[in-house]
């Protein structure tokens, strides 16, 4: 007896020992990870915030749809942050405020009134004038880390009315009592699982809970169950229960979307209903309390009814427990689940966008700062801009679909602001909401024709050789090139066009005039253009380069077209425009940047010539769709055999470039005109952009030529037009014509409208 | 260091400048008038018509803002459009205007805030401009260069072609150190600002300031030449 008595105090006490250094342990374990920084935080990535001032361009329904996007509730009357109400042209908000990286916007209620498609007024909820006013930026997006952990962190002070405490009447009743276990529970827990004869039921605290997703697997055994259970008296026994509930709230598994695990009640708020976790009413508390037993059962996207039904359980719990009034909750259990859809803007994803943006950011950080860091990444993008750019593709897609091969074309799409460098909107694939080869990018393609204008600008800097009404001659011609080999280039139509003015072999796109043209330049002198345009690529002086054989991708072509529409000023194109570190301090700027690359005179002739594409060349179907008072400029592009369909064009305030083609190069039946231009029409038709209005540089005169011969004349001579000229180098005035001087000015003004 | 001391001064100077100078004093540049008339004689059959809006809003009162210049540049009271006196508008430079859309009827949208018709109405800046030039130059006061530049792009990409936001980015950036941006922002602020010769004169001086700065002194000495003639 006393042997074996012995034995056991001895082995007792051995036990006790190793439990203790155990304890130690854990305790280590405990306190190591959740005082330190608990979370890796991936790095936001925010959309342009949308800016108010009077004089706005901006259409009612496109800030309605911002608006929804940013989850603000319509109501009749704004009741806070977050809300919204509509009455005729009239719009009243109350935005949340925002820190942005040089100021921080104040929360405040703000009264927007349209007319047409302008912000015509723009008030405080006082009466007073609001010079300016930003919403908070969408977001767009986050950068992961491998494992796609996402979490959007929050404080327990932000936390709405009714969380903690259906948090705590649902999943712990005995919370703010016990010390990390819940006898009570255990006991529970024991007497199911014994009655069902296996693990059925765990009598988890919050605490338990948050070890076993914080410091453990998700195995199912006793030494599990006991070292959840140690844990959790552990991390009682050193941080209290606010601390506790805090990383509770942060932690939690809420749902997958797709790769990307949605820990937490701030992300989920953010994921299922795009609102802030601060603005949840009481049924959609209980909907995301009610998510913590099956996140995935009861994902309320893909199981509403089930999602419904447990939360109303959840919130006829609150009620008999005297949580939330019976009217309360009979109110909350008439509401909708209220989430929202997905592919709606607030849901969407824009891969193409965010691949753009990764690549920046790789060059300045390490991919860990990106994925852990939680920095705040400030864009440019342009969630409207986007919408309709996918829309006029999509739509144009359709309505070419009739056409044979057409559901083999691919697309790529870059839109600019000419006037500051910034990208808006990309699109990287005819399925713009999927991720993968990003074709504004990475697919580089011979340009076609979009090169001319590179052609035509070397030779209208040079004013004493070459003006717009220079003549050409459009005519068949064949060299020999170092290797020996014949180049023959061809007009599309096949056809010569004789002697033409210099202008038009740019507006019609010949090849024969054109290319005779670069080689009288010198086909090294027009590649030295290409570069100082912006485009990068190192291409051979062969003269097939005249006609586009080089490839580029659309984001150089729209790189290259800046600088034509930015009056000569080259601008590296920017996504990104500043980063923010998690706690809101600026860390690091990316300014505009400009360069003048080319004298505006020549530039501002050039733009008249492109404008003439439009009005009277390769791009006039424009004018079919949209009105002739708003002057555009652009180039269409065709590669042989109709392989890509580019087209590149800008007005004031938008720079679009559209690129049409088969990822095998295989050929379309899509010119630069009837495909890349038709999704171009489209999007400026739905982006209603300013007409293009280069200020005329101190250089440029006016001339009247006359249209057949080229000389110059009197604006009262038939058949006079007005052309632009480098100072010096247009035509001497001729004569006026018959009629005296007076006729002659009614003359002028009859002409002016009628032309 | 004296250096962010210069806008400082500048801005009081100006400041106290305009709040002692009876309005009717503030020298009048009519620079519209000349470059309208070129343009109203244009109505050719020039291919592609620049449309411009017809009726240009009605303007109460708005308050022209000075571009204070840090630097020793000769002008340094830049002219003010006449504004009408019947708001009653403080004759403090940075109050943000009123535009006359607030009375109801709007007329005519200036779009991105710059009115794109006659160059008469350039040199009137309206409310968001306006705020943000005084929110960057609070910044630039206070030593912030990078929060005024952030501000200052603010206020470019809402009005891209007012000439006076480059001129002040073109200040900043010289702040910053980059004299050459700012000698690009200032020529892209000299191709808006026709007609405007006491603006010009102003970007050439900041031009012939970061010329130095980068070591040109034949270009600075040239640019200096070209703001006289420009005065």
């Amino acid at each position: 007896m006393r042997p074996w008595l012995g034995w056991a105090i001895k082995l007792g006490l051995v036990g006790l020992v190793v439990l203790a250094v155990f304890a130690v342990y854990l305790d280590a374990v405990v306190q190591e990870k959740f005082s330190g920084k608990r979370w890796t935080v991936p790095a936001k990535v925010y959309a342009r915030p949308l800016e108010l001032f009077v004089g706005q361009k901006l259409a009612k329904d496109d800030f309605l749809k911002e608006l929804d996007a940013l989850g603000y509730r319509r109501e009749s009357t704004v009741a806070g942050p977050g809300g919204v109400s509509v009455a005729g042209n009239t719009i009243e908000l109350h935005s949340r405020g925002f820190q942005f990286y040089e100021s921080t916007e104040p929360s405040q209620r703000v009264r927007v009134r349209f007319s047409g498609d302008y912000v015509a007024g723009l008030t405080q909820a006082g009466g007073g004038n609001l010079a300016v006013a930003r919403l908070e930026p969408l977001l767009i997006g986050g950068l992961y880390p491998a494992h796609q952990e996402d979490r959007v962190l929050i404080k327990l002070e932000q936390v709405p009315p009714y969380l903690v405490e259906t948090l705590v009447a649902i999943e712990d009743r005995e919370f703010f009592n016990h010390f990390g276990v819940s006898p009570k529970g255990i006991a529970r827990a024991v007497w199911i699982n014994a009655t069902a004869g296996q693990l059925r039921q765990g009598g988890s605290t919050l605490t338990q809970q948050l070890v076993k997703n914080f410091y453990l697997t998700n195995e199912r055994t006793l030494v599990r169950k006991a070292t959840e259970a140690m844990m959790a008296v552990l991390l009682e026994l050193h941080y209290d229960k606010k601390d506790i509930l805090e990383a509770y709230l942060n932690e939690v598994f809420l749902g997958q979307d797709g790769q990307r695990a949605v820990h937490g009640f701030g992300l989920a708020s953010q994921y299922f209903f795009s609102q802030p976790l601060s603005e949840l009413k009481l049924d959609q508390v209980a909907l995301l309390v009610g998510m913590v037993k099956g996140p995935t059962y009861y994902n309320p996207r893909r199981n509403p009814e089930r999602a419904l039904e447990r939360r109303n359980l959840v919130l006829d719990v609150l009620a008999a427990q005297g949580v939330a009034s019976v009217e309360e909750v009979d109110a909350a259990k008439q509401k909708p689940l209220g989430i929202t859809r997905r592919g709606s803007l607030a849901d969407s994803s824009f891969p193409a966008f965010l691949d753009l943006v990764k690549r920046q950011l790789r060059e300045d950080y390490q991919e860990q700062d990106l994925t852990e860091e939680g920095l705040r990444i400030f864009t440019s993008f342009d969630p409207i801009m986007q919408l309709k750019a996918e829309s006029a593709l999509a739509g144009t897609l359709k309505r070419l679909s009739g056409r044979k091969g057409v559901d083999q074309v691919e697309a790529g799409m870059v839109v600019t602001s000419p006037e500051s460098g910034e990208v808006q909107a990309i699109i990287g694939s005819r399925q713009p909401r999927f991720a993968g080869f990003n074709r504004a990018l990475d697919a580089v393609r011979p340009i076609g024709s979009l090169i001319k204008p590179a052609i035509y600008l070397t030779a209208l800097e040079r004013p004493s050789q070459y003006t717009l009404t220079s003549l050409l001659e459009d005519q068949p011609f064949s060299i020999k090139g170092q290797d020996g080999q014949v180049w023959r280039p061809q007009n599309y139509d096949r056809k010569a066009h004789g002697t033409i003015y210099l202008y038009q072999g740019l507006v019609n796109s010949y090849n024969l005039s054109t290319a005779k043209l670069g080689l009288e330049i010198g086909v090294p002198e027009v590649l030295k253009t290409l570069n100082r345009l912006g485009v990068e690529q190192e291409w051979p002086a062969y003269p097939s380069m005249l006609l586009g054989a080089g490839g580029l991708s659309p984001m150089s072509v729209a790189s290259m077209y800046q600088t034509l529409a930015n009056g000569g000023f080259n601008t590296p194109l920017r996504g990104i425009r500043a980063v923010l570190t998690a706690e809101g301090e600026p860390l690091k700027r990316y300014p505009y940047q400009i360069q003048q690359r080319f004298d505006s005179g020549a530039i501002y002739l050039l733009q008249n010539a492109m404008q003439r594409t439009m009005s009277e060349g390769t791009g006039r179907s424009v004018y079919s769709q949209l009105p002739r008072s708003l002057a555009l400029a652009g180039k269409t592009g065709t590669s042989n055999d109709s392989r890509d369909s580019w087209f590149a064009g800008f007005s004031q305030d938008v720079l679009a470039v559209v690129w049409l083609g088969r990822d095998d190069n295989g050929p379309t039946p899509l010119t630069g005109a009837t495909g890349a231009l038709q999704v171009w029409t489209d999007f400026m038709r739905q982006a209603d952009p300013l007409p293009l209005d280069m200020p005329v540089p101190d250089n440029v005169v006016l001339a009247w030529v006359d249209a057949s011969s080229g000389q110059g004349t009197d604006p009262s001579c038939p058949n006079a037009v007005q052309m632009p000229y480098i100072r010096g180098s247009q035509p001497v005035a001729g004569p006026a014509c018959g009629i005296q001087a007076p006729v002659n000015e009614v003359m002028d003004w009859v002409r002016g409208w009628l032309d | 260091m004296n250096k962010w001391l210069i806008p400082a001064v500048t801005v009081s100077l100006v400041l106290a400048g305009c709040s002692s100078v009876p309005r009717g004093s503030i020298p009048v540049v009519e620079g519209g008038t000349a470059v309208a008339g070129a343009q109203s004689g244009t109505p050719g059959s020039y291919g592609a018509p620049v449309t411009q809006p017809q009726a240009l809003p009605e303007d109460s009162g708005v308050v022209v803002m000075v571009p204070g210049g840090g630097s020793s540049a000769p002008i340094q009271s830049f002219p003010a459009t006449n504004a009408p006196l019947d708001t009653g508008t403080t004759s403090q430079p940075w109050s943000a205007s009123a535009p006359a859309t607030s009375q109801g009827g709007y007329v005519a949208p200036a779009p991105s805030g710059i009115p794109s018709g006659g160059l008469a109405m350039d040199e009137q800046l309206d409310g968001p401009v306006l705020a943000l030039l005084t929110t960057a130059q609070q910044q630039q006061g206070g030593g912030d260069l990078n929060g005024a530049a952030s501000s200052l792009e603010r206020a470019q990409r809402i009005a891209p072609r007012e000439p006076q936001v480059l001129y002040k980015l073109a200040e900043v950036r010289l702040a910053q150190g980059d004299a050459a941006q700012a000698e690009q922002f200032a020529r892209r602020g000299l191709s808006y600002a026709s007609g405007r010769p006491a603006l010009q004169a102003s970007l050439w001086n900041l031009i012939a300031q970061a010329r130095e700065r980068q070591g040109d002194a034949a270009g600075a000495a040239q640019a200096r030449e070209q703001a006289r003639v420009n005065l």
